[in-house]
């Protein structure tokens, strides 16, 4: 591993001749970033995969079952297992995917689950990531040029190898492809993720299209080319937010969505992925209630564990999140990216009364959760290794025939010392994410 | 993978205008670098004017300045680079990535200017990675349509320069050549009436080159993409 670290600055080089970036808009204007690469991996140990491994395909799997529950008999909240509110009032519930049943019944076909381990080593979810989570580009690509950096270390040390991603991805768009051409369908070039979209289309085989590539005749949809040609498409992996897919159906001011899509996709004749609806299984609000519908829909006990988490929906945990906030982290349910995040260490007395007054009045926008003692990874500055908190993204792809977790992960830091928020765009880098095989 | 959109098109084409627009000019601009070293000041007026730029410049210095690493002036080598380089960036299926990273680098030269550095010795690195940019072209785009309707583009915008700086017409002649060559295997729509008349114009030789804003007109309407 010290072989690699020596490399550390080549390898950032390398990553910006690949146009390895993030898209960031600062007053009103967009600026591209190249994200910094950490040489030091984080390691997982074999039988911790394992453990990881299977925990999420639990835990996706429920997810999806609730997925196809909520938009279809609504058994679970008939069962009291969850409160209608919590489900019906999420901004990410939309009436609009009532009844509808995906190609092969997959709702989240690629799941981003955002993990963090605590100092006993005790991994903790942290939020669930259903609707069009990015990241994994950024370690496979980095995966590459650190084994031309350093390829003994990847002879000698049992590293899985995790470049098979964009096979991966392309296997689970074949498995629900209704017959035609996979697409990816990217905002276009000034999108936050607008490298990995490309990357992603490179890896996969896919074609990269903007909504003006695409459109809809007598109820499919199609990709044309430069001479009128028109190619049917099967699935399209479309990495823009639900609220701007169809102007027809959500948002009607939408320049990159693609009329009447919502049609299409309703009558069985492509396969959107992910679904469109899944918001309402990621609201920060439902992820409280996941480790009871893994019990519910699966009968079996949660395997990995949420971070200890209160509603202040419930009386209860409202009280104790009101006499505890100057300890607790408060999230806004509505945002992500790492705003809304509060620190009520952070906070004046003053303003640890404002945000009582707004979860009182506000109780189902916040959630409040315990803050994890996160295990530090050590990071290189200025040639030193210092300790920063880390969190992990874990891929899982769920075709109609398995659910599988990609053998690495995303795996961001905070820079600054202070702080636990890792996001890329406020400021963080990234690590590559290394499973032993043995 | 393989379709071409019409957006796509449009960005094939201009990826190929652009990068040989930055190519030819830097190699011309070696040439009046040199001139400017002797020559009075506001010796560089004609070639703005021949390349219909507006004269933004107060002296040489400036000139060499402004017109290579400019930011901020739309007509600067800079300038036509970042567009080579928008272009490129929505193509990475279609160029691969390691074709791509040769406009990335290219651009990298231009952010990576400082004042005091040598101009001349910097462009050396854009002329290097623009031509491993089309070697790259040649050996890993997989599209013959792809590569044929970049190479249009260059061949149209090489032209447009070689006639506008009145290069010799053996130059033209050929570059004429490749271009009727690589046209009708694109299969895009081109406008047959203009490109003989062009032919007519360079096949007479004589007094053309006084006629060159005609000439530069009817290459205009060959093709005709946004």
């Amino acid at each position: 591993m010290n072989e690699l670290v020596k490399h550390t600055e080549s390898i950032n080089r390398l990553l910006a001749r690949y146009g390895v970036k993030f898209g960031i808009y600062k007053n009103n204007e967009f600026h591209e970033q190249l994200f910094p690469f950490d040489a030091i991996p984080r390691v997982i140990e074999h039988e911790d995969f394992l453990l990881l491994e299977k925990g999420l395909i639990q835990r996706v799997n429920a997810l999806n079952m609730f997925l196809k529950d909520i938009y279809g008999e609504k058994q679970i909240i008939k069962d009291g297992v969850i409160p209608e509110e919590f489900v019906f009032s999420s901004p990410g519930y939309l009436p609009e995917c009532e009844g509808i049943c995906p190609p092969k019944g997959v709702y989240s076909h690629v799941s981003g689950i955002d993990l963090v381990q605590a100092k006993d080593k005790t991994w903790y979810i942290l939020e669930d990531n259903l609707r069009i989570p990015s990241g994994a580009s950024y370690p496979l690509i980095a995966r590459d040029l650190c084994r031309r950096a350093v390829p003994r270390t990847f002879k000698n040390t049992s590293i899985v190898d995790n470049r098979n991603y964009g096979k991966m991805l392309g296997r689970m768009l074949d498995s629900v492809n209704v017959g035609g051409i996979k697409v990816i369908m990217t905002p276009g070039r000034y999108n936050a993720a607008y490298f990995e979209h490309s990357y992603l289309a490179e890896k996969s085989g896919s074609e990269l299209a903007v909504n003006t590539d695409l459109f809809v005749e007598k109820n499919y949809l199609y990709h044309k080319d430069y001479l009128g040609n028109k190619q049917k498409v099967g699935v399209l992996y479309r990495r823009i937010s639900d609220e701007y897919l169809d102007p027809m159906t959500f948002e009607q001011d939408s320049l990159i969505g693609i009329p009447n899509l919502m049609d299409v996709y309703r009558a069985g004749n492509v396969a959107l992925v992910n679904a469109p609806g899944n918001g309402v299984a990621d609201d920060k609000g439902i992820y409280y209630f996941v480790p009871k519908m893994i019990e519910y829909y699966l009968d079996e006990k949660p395997i990995l564990k949420n971070a200890p988490t209160y509603l202040p929906f419930y009386e209860e945990d409202r009280k104790y999140v009101l006499d505890n906030l100057h300890k607790l982290v408060v999230k806004d349910v509505a945002e992500a990216g790492g705003y809304g995040v509060i620190f009520g260490s952070d906070l004046s007395e003053e303003k640890l009364e404002e945000l009582r007054q707004l979860i009182i009045r506000e109780s189902r926008r916040f959630i409040a959760q315990e803050v994890i003692d996160f295990l530090d990874l050590d990071i290189l500055e200025d040639g030193e290794a210092v300790p920063r908190k880390a969190d992990l993204r874990a891929f899982v792809l769920s075709s109609g025939d398995k659910t599988e977790v990609w053998p690495s992960g995303l795996t961001r830091f905070s820079r600054n010392p202070d702080s636990f928020v890792v996001n890329s765009s406020q400021g963080g880098g990234f690590k590559d994410t290394w499973v032993l095989s043995q | 993978m393989g379709i071409i959109s019409i957006a796509k098109l449009d960005n094939l084409y201009w990826l190929g205008r652009y990068t040989e627009r930055v190519y030819t000019t830097v190699r011309r601009f070696y040439g009046i670098f040199d001139d400017l070293i002797e020559e009075e000041e506001g010796a560089y007026h004609v070639y703005c004017e021949r390349l219909n730029i507006p004269n933004i410049y107060t002296s040489n210095e400036d000139f060499v300045e402004k017109y290579t690493f400019g930011k901020d002036n739309p007509d600067s080598l800079y300038s036509n680079m970042s567009r080579a380089y928008d272009n490129a960036v929505v193509l990475r299926e279609e160029l691969s990535s390691r074709v791509l990273c040769y406009i990335q680098l290219a651009l990298d030269v231009f952010e990576s200017h400082k004042a005091g550095d040598s101009p001349l010795l910097k462009l050396q690195s854009v002329l290097d990675d623009i031509l491993a940019f089309w070697g790259g072209v040649d050996d890993y785009v997989i599209s013959e349509d792809c590569r044929n309707i970049m190479k249009c583009g260059k061949y149209v915008e090489r032209l447009d320069l070689y006639i506008r700086l009145s290069y010799h017409t053996r130059d033209i002649e050929k570059e004429f050549s490749k271009l009727t060559n690589r046209i009708n295997k694109t299969h895009m729509y081109y406008n047959i009436e203009a490109l003989d008349k062009l032919s007519d114009m360079i096949n007479k030789k004589e007094n053309w080159k006084e006629d060159y804003k005609e000439a530069l007109g009817y290459l205009s309407q060959v093709i005709e993409v946004r």
